[in-house]
């Protein structure tokens, strides 16, 4: 009882103005509009390692995630809590983001993988991004019976943001390429 | 009684709001303008961080996520 599924993007803007606007994502405001059921966002943790060039940093992100009137009967509750944990490996050029929920754990784990690196076509022109979400119904709640419908439910809705998301991202870019012209002219 | 729910929950940090932002425009501008160009050295913004970490540990209310708070710098590779 376990939905898995992949996602590619090719973003074409350097890996630099792609991390930077991954983490302007959830933050501006025109975009919270776009992204309405990201509630909250607040960094919890941060560490940088000066030997390495790695960042590390936990991020709270509080969803609204209303359900349909069933669902929220057994649930009790439409704000979910998740736990993103993000890994910035400045000398190789990668960022690796992990998140997952902390509420609702006992109904639903869903977990989703999220890494930017430069394109083997063009390193310094474009940016892959690779995505991997994985839903799963926990067999003995009280949601294991209609799982199945739950799980794609989620799968159908994580797919609905996930391509908001892509937008934003694309916006943001395009937005920190102008940035980054009009410095330099 | 739902929008209660998530106008709760909107309040509980949104009463540091303010010192959210501060501490990630502060970060923003740290991110792009040195650790992307290879200063690693030190993470800036530390009084930004400190302030609105100290309102964060008087605001959240999610005992899990209080645990992260209090877990500050420990972040493994595992978790990724």
């Amino acid at each position: 009882m376990v939905k898995a599924y992949r996602q590619e993007h090719v973003y074409k803007h350097p890996w630099e103005r792609v991390s930077c606007a991954s983490w302007r994502k959830f933050a501006d405001p025109e975009n919270k509009r776009v992204l309405s059921h990201i509630l909250d966002v607040d960094t919890l943790n941060h560490s940088l390692d000066p030997s390495s060039g790695k960042l590390y940093t936990t991020r709270a992100i509080t969803i609204h995630c209303p359900g349909p009137w069933f669902l929220r009967r057994i649930v009790g509750q439409d704000i979910c809590h998740c736990v993103e944990t993000t890994m910035v490996d400045a000398m190789s050029r990668s960022m690796q983001l992990s998140s997952r929920n902390i509420s609702l754990q006992k109904f639903i784990e869903v977990e989703e993988k999220i890494r930017y690196d430069p394109h083997p076509d063009n390193p310094s022109g474009w940016t892959l991004c690779q995505q991997e979400t994985r839903i799963r119904i926990k067999p003995l709640s009280a949601l294991a019976s209609m799982a199945e419908k739950v799980e794609q439910r989620c799968a159908d809705r994580f797919l609905q943001n996930s391509v908001k998301g892509r937008e934003v991202m694309e916006r943001i870019c395009k937005y920190l390429e102008a940035e980054s012209t009009s410095l330099s002219l | 009684m739902r929008e209660n729910k998530a106008s709760k929950s909107l309040s509980s940090t949104s009463a540091c709001s303010l010192l959210r932002d501060a501490y990630h425009n502060c970060f923003n501008r740290w991110y792009a303008d040195k650790f992307m160009k290879g200063h690693w050295d030190k993470l800036e913004c530390a009084s930004e961080w400190q302030k609105y970490r100290a309102c964060l540990s008087q605001h959240l209310e999610d005992k899990h996520l209080i645990r992260f708070l209090e877990a500050e710098g420990i972040v493994q590779d595992s978790d990724l």
